[in-house]
């Protein structure tokens, strides 16, 4: 079934537990994996990295399920995955502990004893396994790509919105943080800059800032929320985060790791958004989210997107900001990265990236690029991106005491933040005044009409009614979030809309928008869709043909 | 018995047939009820009329020939599988054209024909406000028995009963494979030529 989100989860009592690595590929057992109930605990790029007890190994292997066993006991050890690029990272991890290289650029690591955190060689990304069962995206290649890249085009609204991002509360941002000189988690200094990012938030006029504290190795710390609360979808959130944590080598970490590119210019980003945000009222709820012990692993994201998942919350897409500050050459461009199930938001961050920053982006699809505030979204089957100056990063202050922020490149700096602002703005979506209400309500069910020789697909796409709207436009794609074209004609009177230029083997997304009086149309609602998961017989398909769309109505 | 074998047997019957000489020759006009074998027929369009002219011949003894013309059109919905939503309305048309061999006995003033042959068949479902739809054609048997009782000079009160299957060989999401056949009642007139 196309869309759907698997959930893995595991039996309630288990043995001892082994770290095992299933291979993806040809011929990969998803569907054997999902009956199985297999605990999958990191998805990358070509392997999974899963628990097993000894039942599920001889479960697995029983069901011919090709895999091999990286490490026992593993429920007992804190477990990491560590970005090795080269022979000699993967050395020198091997060095500090226990590594196994699971597909090349990536290994898992661990220590017999202390925390693997702080025995991970400096400069080398890592990311603690998940907590919990990951959610693994299984959607068939049709339900995702994308329609013909097309001119993006630019919202005078929220045009002006990124129009008010200023340079100088960036540097502001920035220099206060560095000026922690170190903001390592577990150190006091970094809590204070916790504080201080707080009362940041709380000085903006938003609905809701709070710390969110978090335990990680042998220490606590807290992510810094804030939230401005929509006004139409006050349950469906959009996310912009970075981490205001910092680090440096492990001589100097505790006392000095200024960390301005990576990553107070992510969260004076957060911050500049945040106070642009809290001046306009939004149909979808915005969270601004410092997150901290990033540099540990990922504890503070990992912590706060378990939760989120656990909680079922909804949380249409995550915007990571992760180094955005430092320019090796002119004019710079930032590469995104994301997951496959993410890349309608990468698609639309090249989008705004042209129309708001302007700066140039670059899409990457990495299911393994795990290493930032991104992946534990990933792992609870959010979208979510990254975005960061390059990759393989080219700055020589990476992790070291010398990130300051004079080697900040202001103007690809703040072309960054636009971009970033303009699609969290596109996504939370302004409220203009005087225009109608948002739609709500929206819900697209496939009905399928049948007669003695031949059956017809059609997609009942309904919604509430808005009373300031004269008529509704709906809106329709065959990308989640990409690319919609208006289906009707004139506006459609009435609540329902019955689309019968459908396929049966294609996903379709739909959004509305109300009509007034006077022609202004109001923001799109949130989407809804459907996936052809009702397939009529051959015999049909042959038959069917359809008039242009606006019969069946 | 495949439609082949069918034509077969049927030119055979013609055949000892022909040499006989045609003793009467009257026609029927005739309308009634048709209730189909397949229950998706009668969900979607429910019971239709039929309408039937036919041309009796009787031959020689007992034994007589008729062919005609049939016709079944009805107006139903589309079936929706899940939510309902919307309508579709939805028309059929079944076209027949009949030639069959019939038994003619008396039983006082009633005159009965039973018989069979073969009918052949051309049907259309076409979906009213969506450009889908679907033609066949299809031989298949024919079984009746009719009835008449003189009335008024030549002319004489009309019934029958026919029953064909029909098995199309086409179907959809409702139906593997769809049988247009089922039973009609019809009741008219019949007018004697000679």
């Amino acid at each position: 079934m196309c869309g759907l989100l698997l959930l893995f989860s595991f039996p309630a009592s288990r043995g001892p537990l082994s770290l095992i690595r299933i291979p993806k590929g040809a011929g990969f057992p998803s569907g054997v994996l999902s009956r199985l109930q297999v605990d999958v605990r990191q998805e990358l790029e070509s392997c999974l990295l899963a628990l097993a007890d000894r039942e599920d190994i001889a479960l697995l292997r029983r069901n011919g399920v090709r895999f091999s066993v990286l490490a026992r006991n593993a429920a007992k050890r804190e477990i990491l995955v560590v970005r090795t690029d080269s022979q000699a990272a993967l050395a020198a991890l091997r060095l500090a502990g226990q590594a196994i290289a699971v597909e090349p650029g990536t290994a898992v690591f661990w220590t017999e004893t202390g925390s693997p955190s702080e025995a991970v060689p400096a400069g080398l990304p890592r990311k603690v396994l998940s907590s919990r069962t990951v959610r693994l995206d299984l959607r068939p290649a049709a339900c995702s790509g994308r329609p013909a890249p097309q001119a993006a085009a630019q919202d005078p609204l929220v045009d002006m919105i990124v129009d008010l991002v200023a340079t100088s509360n960036l540097i502001s941002t920035v220099q206060s943080l560095q000026d922690f000189q170190t903001r390592y988690a577990s150190t006091t200094n970094c809590e204070a800059a916790g504080e201080s990012l707080l009362s940041a938030f709380s000085a903006l006029g938003l609905d809701d800032v709070h710390f969110e504290p978090f335990a990680f190795s042998s220490y606590t710390s807290r992510n810094v929320v804030a939230e401005k609360t929509g006004q139409t979808y006050p349950d469906d959130i959009v996310i912009i985060c970075a981490h205001y944590d910092s680090t440096s080598p492990a001589a100097t970490r505790q006392t000095l790791a200024p960390g301005a590119d990576d990553n107070a210019s992510g969260t004076a980003a957060v911050l500049e958004a945040a106070r642009i945000l809290a001046l306009y009222p939004l149909d979808f709820t915005v969270r601004f989210i410092a997150f901290s012990a990033e540099e540990w692993g990922l504890f503070g994201s990992r912590a706060y997107a378990t939760a989120a998942g656990l909680a079922g919350e909804r949380i249409l897409g995550v915007i990571n900001l992760d180094m955005i500050a430092f320019a090796d050459a002119m004019p710079e461009d930032l590469q995104i990265i994301v997951n496959p199930a993410s890349g309608w938001l990468a698609d639309r961050f090249l989008d705004a990236a042209s129309a708001y920053g302007p700066v140039d982006a670059t899409k990457t699809v990495d299911a393994s690029f795990v290493y930032s505030d991104h992946g534990p979204f990933w792992d609870n089957g959010y979208p979510a991106l990254l975005a960061i100056e390059d990759d393989p990063l080219t700055t020589p202050y990476y992790h070291q005491t010398s990130d300051t922020l004079d080697k900040c490149q202001m103007d690809f700096f703040t072309s960054a933040v636009r971009a970033s602002l303009g699609l969290l703005a596109e996504l939370a979506q302004p409220i203009r005044e005087g225009y109608p209400r948002t739609p709500v309500g929206l819900s697209a069910t496939p009905v399928i009409y049948s007669v003695l020789f031949s059956a017809l697909k059609v997609v009942r796409v309904t919604w509430s009614a808005q009373a300031d709207a004269a008529g509704y436009n709906v809106y329709r794609t065959n990308f989640s979030h990409l690319g919609y074209v208006k289906v009707n004609g004139s506006p459609v009177i009435g609540t329902m809309y019955s689309d019968a230029d459908v396929r049966t083997d294609m996903p379709y997304y739909y959004v509305v928008t109300a009509v007034g009086a006077t022609g202004l149309e109001s923001n799109r609602s949130k989407e809804a869709g459907v996936v052809p998961d009702v397939s009529p017989t051959t015999a049909v398909h042959r038959t069917l043909s359809f008039r242009p769309p606006g019969v069946g109505r | 018995m495949n439609a082949g074998r069918r034509v077969a047997v049927f030119l055979v019957v013609l055949s000892l047939s022909a040499p006989a000489r045609a003793q009467e020759l009257s026609v029927s006009l005739a309308a009634g009820s048709f209730r189909a074998s397949e229950e998706a027929y009668r969900e979607i369009y429910g019971p239709s009329v039929p309408f039937s002219a036919d041309v009796w011949l009787k031959l020689k003894g007992h034994l007589g020939l008729a062919a005609g013309f049939g016709r079944i059109g009805d107006e139903g919905r589309a079936v929706p599988i899940g939510e309902d939503g919307a309508e579709y309305p939805v028309k059929f048309l079944r076209t027949s054209i009949p030639v069959v061999v019939f038994y003619q006995l008396y039983l006082k003033a009633v005159d009965i024909r039973i018989g069979a042959g073969l009918c052949a068949h051309h049907y259309e479902e076409t979906w009213e406000t969506v450009d889908l739809g679907f033609k066949g054609n299809k031989l298949s048997s024919r079984f009746f028995a009719a009835a008449s009782v003189a009335l008024l000079g030549r002319l004489s009160l009309f019934g029958s009963a026919t029953y064909d299957t029909i098995p199309t060989g086409a179907g959809s999401l409702l139906v593997t494979e769809v049988n247009l056949g089922g039973v009609q009642i019809l009741g008219g007139i019949s007018f004697r030529i000679f």
